[in-house]
C-alpha cells in the first residue's frame, strides 16, 4: 500500500487542516507543535492550518460534531480524515494522511 | 450552592420512576454524579434516558444526553417507542450530543475531554441544563489505552460536574464475571456519589433484570437487589420497599356472585380482602371468578379480570354459556380483561404488568386466574414473593381480589397450593371432585374465611345454562350425598312420603341403601 502511494509526488494542491484544540491544555499545545512539525517536514510549501479553539468557539465544534480535543481534520486533499490525539505517534499520522511511513521506528 | 449547604441537606432529584425513587430513598443526588454500571443489554441507556426524560417532563428540568456508543438519533428514536414525545422535548428540554467517533478516525497520541466539556458547558448555559447523561463514556476513554490517562479524564469530568453544579449520570459497561471493583473502571464507584449495578440473570430459562444500589453517599438506600423491567412506557422498578399506611378495614361484605356461596360465607367476603379458590383442572375456578367479576360489574364497580394463558374472548364465550355475561360490561368499559401468556416473561414482569393494569384501570375488584401460573416462570421463591406482593398491593389499595390456584398432583384433594399462598389468603374455597359410583361431581368446601362464620359442610357445585348453584347439603348416613346418589336417596324418601320422584321415572329404592352401606364401610 505504501509503495503504491509512494513519494515522487504527493498531490501538488495544498494540504488543508483544521485543528480543534482546547486552549492551552497540554495535549492541545503538543498537537499544535506536532502538526506544524509534520507539515514542515512533509509538505513544507503547500499546507494551511486553521486552528479552532473549542473553548472560544464551542458551537463551531458542536456543528462539526468534534468533541475530542485535540482533533485534526484533513480537509484537503479529499477524502476528509479525522485524527484524534496529540499527534505524538507520527507513524499513525502519516498512515492517516496516506503518506509513506518509515520502515523502522 | 455552597459546600456547607450540600453537607447539611442532601437534595435529590425525583426520577418519577416509582420503584427507583423507593430504592434510592427519593431519587438521584442533586449536583452530584451517579454511576450506572452493567453488562451489555442491561438497560443502562434506557434507564439514563428515562431519568432525563422524567426530569424534563415532570419538573421541566432541561438536560443533555451525550451518546458515546449508540448514535444519538437512534437513542432518541428508541425513546419514542416508550411513548415519550422526543420531538417536543428536543425543542427545549433535551439536547442530544452525538459524541460517537466516526469509524474511520485514527488515533495518534493522548487526548482529553476539555473540548467536549467546553461544548457541553456552552450548551448547558444556553438551555439551563441541570442534568447531563454521559452514556457509555468508557467507549471513548478506552481508546486512550492508558489507565492513568483514563482515570485522569474521569476525574476531570467528575470535577467539572461538581464545579458547574450539574447532576451527572455516567453509564459504563462491566463484565459479568468480575466484581464491580475489579473492572477496568473499578475506581469509578469510589469516585461517584451514587452507584448502581444493573444485571440480567437467567433463572429457569427466564431472564430477570435486577438493579442494586452499590453506594449512595450521605443517604439511606435499599441494599437488596430489586427486579426491574423495561416496559412499554419505560423502566419500572419492582420495589417492595414501600411502606404503605395500613388500610382501614371495610365492614362491607361483597357478594361472590353465587347466592348459595354467599350464604355459606354469611353474606360474602369483606371488601378489601382476598379469596383464594383452589381446585384441579376443570373444577370451575374460572367460572366462579367470572361470577364474582360479573357481580361487581352489576354493582357498577370497575373490575379487572386477568387470565393466564387463556384468551379473554374464550372466557367471555364460555361463561356466557352459564349465564355469566361479561360482554356488555367489557364493552361498557367497566370491565377490563387482560390475557397474559405465562411464558412471555418472568413472574416479576407479570407482576409489574398487572400492577400497571391496576393503575390504569383503577378497579375495585380484581380476579387473577390462575395465580399459580406465576410459579411456572421465575423460580418458586421469586414467584411466591411476587404472589405475596400482588396480594399486598391489592390489600393496600382496598381492592377485593379473587385469585385461583391450580392444584396439580396425584392427590387432587391435597390442600396445598403451588405458591403456598393459602396462608396469606383471607378466605379459601376448595373445589374438589367427589368420585362416587361412576360419577364425578364437583364439591365445594370453605376451608377458611377470616372474620366471619362459614359453613363447614361440603356442597355440590352445579353448573348449568342458568348459572351456578350450590345444592343444599344433603346428608345421609354421616356423609354428604351428591349427584345421582343424592337423587336416588331423595327419591327413595319421597316414595316413602308419597311425593313424586324427582326424575319422574319409576324405580326401586334399593340402590341408595346399598350404596350407603358401601359408603359407610368405606368410612370405617
Amino acid at each position: 500500500m505504501n509503495d503504491a502511494l509512494n513519494a515522487s509526488g504527493h498531490p501538488k494542491g495544498a494540504y488543508v487542516f483544521q485543528l480543534y484544540l482546547a486552549g492551552g491544555a497540554p495535549n492541545s499545545v503538543r498537537a499544535l507543535a506536532n502538526l506544524y512539525a509534520i507539515c514542515r517536514k512533509h509538505f513544507p510549501e503547500s499546507h494551511r492550518i486553521e486552528v479552532i479553539d473549542v473553548l472560544k468557539e464551542p458551537l463551531r465544534a458542536l456543528a462539526a460534531a468534534i468533541f475530542v480535543t485535540p482533533t485534526v481534520v484533513k480537509i484537503s486533499p479529499a477524502p476528509e480524515q479525522q485524527i484524534i490525539g496529540n499527534l505524538s505517534e507520527e507513524q499513525e499520522v502519516l498512515r492517516a494522511l496516506g503518506l509513506p511511513q518509515k520502515e523502522s521506528e | 450552592m455552597s459546600d456547607k449547604k450540600r453537607i447539611a441537606v442532601m437534595e435529590k432529584i425525583s426520577t418519577g420512576i416509582e420503584g427507583f425513587d423507593d430504592i434510592t430513598g427519593g431519587g438521584l443526588p442533586l449536583g452530584r454524579t451517579t454511576l450506572l454500571m452493567g453488562g451489555p443489554g442491561c438497560g443502562k441507556t434506557v434507564l439514563a434516558l428515562n431519568i432525563l426524560v422524567g426530569a424534563a417532563m415532570r419538573h421541566g428540568t432541561p438536560g443533555i444526553f451525550v451518546a458515546f456508543e449508540e448514535n444519538a438519533r437512534r437513542v432518541s428514536a428508541n425513546a419514542e417507542a416508550f411513548g415519550w414525545d422526543m420531538r417536543e422535548l428536543k425543542k427545549k428540554q433535551i439536547f442530544f450530543i452525538d459524541a460517537c467517533l466516526r469509524s474511520d478516525v485514527i488515533k495518534s497520541g493522548s487526548f482529553d475531554l476539555s473540548g467536549l466539556l467546553a461544548v457541553i458547558e456552552s450548551k448547558s448555559a444556553e438551555m439551563g441544563a441541570k442534568l447531563i447523561v454521559f452514556d457509555a463514556i468508557d467507549v471513548l476513554l478506552s481508546l486512550l489505552n492508558d489507565p492513568a490517562a483514563e482515570c485522569r479524564e474521569l476525574y476531570r469530568l467528575y470535577e467539572w460536574l461538581i464545579n458547574h453544579d450539574l447532576t451527572g449520570i455516567l453509564t459504563t459497561k462491566v463484565e459479568d464475571s468480575k466484581p464491580a471493583t475489579a473492572q477496568r473502571y473499578g475506581f469509578m464507584p469510589f469516585m461517584a456519589d451514587c452507584a448502581l449495578l444493573l444485571t440480567q440473570r437467567v433463572t429457569d430459562r427466564v431472564a430477570v433484570r435486577g438493579m442494586r444500589v452499590l453506594k449512595y453517599r450521605g443517604s439511606a438506600h435499599m441494599l437488596n437487589e430489586v427486579p426491574f423491567m423495561i416496559g412499554p412506557s419505560g423502566v419500572e422498578v419492582g420495589s417492595s420497599n414501600g411502606v404503605h399506611p395500613e388500610p382501614q378495614p371495610f365492614e362491607e361484605k361483597l357478594s361472590t356472585g353465587v347466592e348459595g356461596l354467599d350464604a355459606m360465607l354469611s353474606g360474602g367476603i369483606y371488601r378489601g380482602t382476598n379469596l383464594l379458590i383452589t381446585g384441579s383442572s376443570g373444577g370451575g375456578k374460572t367460572t366462579l371468578a367470572g361470577a364474582f367479576i360479573e357481580a361487581a360489574c352489576r354493582r357498577g364497580e370497575r373490575a379487572l379480570f386477568i387470565s393466564f394463558d387463556e384468551n379473554s374472548r374464550d372466557i367471555v364465550r364460555d361463561l356466557a354459556a352459564m349465564s355469566i355475561r361479561l360482554a356488555k360490561h367489557l364493552a361498557g368499559g367497566l370491565l377490563r380483561m387482560e390475557a397474559i401468556r405465562t411464558e412471555a416473561g418472568s413472574s416479576e414482569e407479570h407482576f409489574m404488568r398487572i400492577k400497571r393494569f391496576i393503575a390504569e384501570h383503577r378497579p375495585r375488584v380484581v380476579a387473577i386466574d390462575p395465580l399459580s401460573a406465576l410459579a411456572r416462570v421465575g423460580g418458586g421463591l421469586a414467584a411466591r414473593a411476587v404472589a405475596e406482593r400482588l396480594i399486598y398491593l391489592c390489600r393496600n389499595a382496598g381492592i377485593t381480589v379473587l385469585f385461583t390456584s391450580l392444584l396439580e398432583g396425584i392427590d387432587p384433594n391435597l390442600e396445598t397450593t403451588t405458591l403456598h399462598v393459602s396462608t396469606i389468603s383471607d378466605s379459601w374455597i376448595q373445589i374438589s371432585y367427589a368420585l362416587l359410583d361412576g360419577e364425578r361431581n364437583r364439591a365445594l368446601s370453605i376451608i377458611k374465611s377470616r372474620g366471619s362464620m362459614h359453613a363447614t359442610q361440603m356442597r355440590e357445585l352445579i353448573f348449568n345454562d342458568t348459572g351456578i348453584t350450590l345444592a343444599e347439603p344433603y346428608a345421609a348416613g354421616g356423609t354428604v350425598l351428591m349427584g345421582a346418589l343424592r337423587m336416588e336417596k331423595e327419591n327413595s324418601l319421597r316414595m316413602v312420603t308419597g311425593l313424586p320422584r324427582l326424575d319422574g321415572a319409576p324405580r326401586d329404592g334399593a340402590k341408595p341403601a346399598a350404596v350407603r352401606a358401601k359408603k359407610q364401610g368405606k368410612l370405617q
